[in-house]
């Protein structure tokens, strides 16, 4: 029988690094990765960022160069999404009808942008996920374009800041009345928001979209306050979903696959890693879903450890970062649970740090411009957790 | 070259940030790894570019701390 080896559906992060630490790691089985879009396997944060400026290419945001694939025996399947997961065979079928058997199964489907219905259908409004969003949207950041982009999260707001870099004037419309409230705490969101305005920014918060109007393309948004919001595009950013729903009917969870901290699901053979993935959080004691860039990159090699017969180290604490209008913004940590925030430095001059405490513990921390506060920060909230952990075990 | 960069490894997700900037001082393993040395410029760059902030830089004729 032809090795079966490890099939990685999924051409993000997570796959790769799955598959670069499986051969690191020594493995010498058959490697293949099926890639749902029709390009190998990139890096997404400059989507919203440098390549969605135009600063880098298509080629600058590949993980590898094409022979790095070749060179290592990893058989890339371009353009092909999975369709449905029979366990009991251990055999995955494609969209194009082809199946493939594993002897170990990866699913790094990762996530899809959420949809907005009443903007279904025309055709300016966009969503950014892949390459041929990014190339699509970069057509529209133009000088003097009018952009609204719906949806304040850290996706609108990158877009935002690239647009304005190319001379686009743009309008944030935003249903909550302090986007991130939930995660980062209203005074952040809010300070977050304070800077786009500086930065010639239409803020709208507390509003909601009613519907659009136009002609194949949206010419103007109905919202649920203020006047109608007149625009060339739009950029719906209102977060994601995992993209889980060909595993239906497969006894895996189709809102995000549960696994332990190795990425191993409740099927023999099969792991999951990344945004498709809700992975055992040792700190909380239950699963979570991570969108982070950190998490799928190390869900990806904790899974290809533990195909190698390796024990994965313990998930790091959670952390991402952001670039907006030349300023790097560092998030780590867990501060969706605090009940006290102090704030360090001088947020009116875009230098400071905000941590979140809970007892009088640091448990998470958002950093603007300092990077010294970040590593500093990182260590103690580590050591909070470190504690907890310990005592949990004494108790 | 005076510039001497370590790495937290607990820190470190391998983004390779500073393997673009700096390919002669840093490697990408499990993590960045630190294979060589080059100009203080680029070390003190590729320190500054680390979304996770797990490179330090060291001024080996001080010993004072220059990142982060």
């Amino acid at each position: 029988m032809k090795d079966r080896g490890v099939v990685i559906v999924g051409g993000g992060l997570a796959s790769q690094r799955c598959a670069e630490t499986l051969r690191r790691r020594g493995y010498e089985g058959r490697i293949r990765m099926v890639c749902g879009e029709p390009e190998r396997p990139y890096d997404r944060p400059p989507l919203s960022k440098d390549h969605l400026a135009g600063e880098l290419s298509d080629d600058e945001v590949a993980f590898r160069p094409p022979g790095w694939y070749e060179d290592n025996g990893v058989e890339l399947i371009v353009g092909r999404q999975a369709a449905r997961l029979d366990a009991k065979r251990r055999r995955v079928e494609l969209d194009d009808g082809s199946e493939l058997f594993y002897e170990n199964l990866v699913i790094a489907t990762g996530a899809g942008a959420r949809r907005l219905p009443p903007l279904e259908g025309y055709t300016n409004v966009h969503y950014l996920r892949t390459l041929a969003d990014a190339r699509r949207l970069r057509e529209e950041l133009r000088e003097g374009a009018r952009l609204a982009v719906v949806g304040a999260g850290f996706i609108g707001q990158e877009v935002a800041s690239t647009a304005r870099a190319a001379g686009a004037e743009v309008t944030i419309v935003e249903a909550l009345p302090a986007p991130l409230a939930g995660i980062l705490g209203e005074e952040v969101g809010l300070w977050l928001m304070k800077m786009h305005d500086e930065e010639g920014v239409e803020v709208r918060l507390g509003t909601k979209l009613d519907g659009a109007r136009g002609n194949g393309a949206v010419e103007e948004l109905a919202l649920s306050k203020g006047a109608p919001l007149e625009c060339d595009a739009v950029v719906v950013g209102i977060g994601v979903a995992p993209a889980a729903g060909w595993l239906k009917g497969s006894g895996l969870e189709t809102d995000g696959v549960l696994t332990d901290h190795a990425g191993r699901t409740s099927l023999p053979g099969v792991w999951a890693a990344g945004d498709v993935a809700r992975s055992f959080d040792h700190r909380h004691g239950e699963h979570r879903r991570t969108e982070h860039w950190d998490a799928a990159a190390r869900q990806g090699m904790a899974v290809a450890r533990a195909i190698a017969g390796e024990e994965p180290d313990p998930h790091p604490l959670p952390s991402f970062w952001s670039d907006q209008y030349g300023l790097r913004i560092q998030y780590v940590g867990h501060a969706e649970g605090a009940d006290d925030v102090t704030v360090e430095g001088r947020p009116s001059e875009r230098d400071f740090a905000v941590v979140y405490t809970q007892e009088e513990q640091p448990v998470g921390a958002l950093v603007v411009a300092r990077p010294k506060d970040f590593a500093r920060l990182r260590k103690e909230i580590e050591h909070t957790y470190a504690q907890r952990t310990n005592g949990k075990e004494h108790s | 070259m005076s510039h001497i960069p370590t790495i937290d490894r607990s820190a470190c997700s391998a983004h390779g940030d500073c393997v673009d900037i700096a390919p002669e001082v840093f490697e990408l393993g499990d993590t960045a790894e630190v294979i060589g040395s080059g100009p203080d410029k680029l070390i003190l760059e590729a320190a500054k570019a680390c979304p996770a902030q797990a490179i330090e830089v060291v001024d080996s004729e001080t010993g004072e701390v220059i990142f982060p």
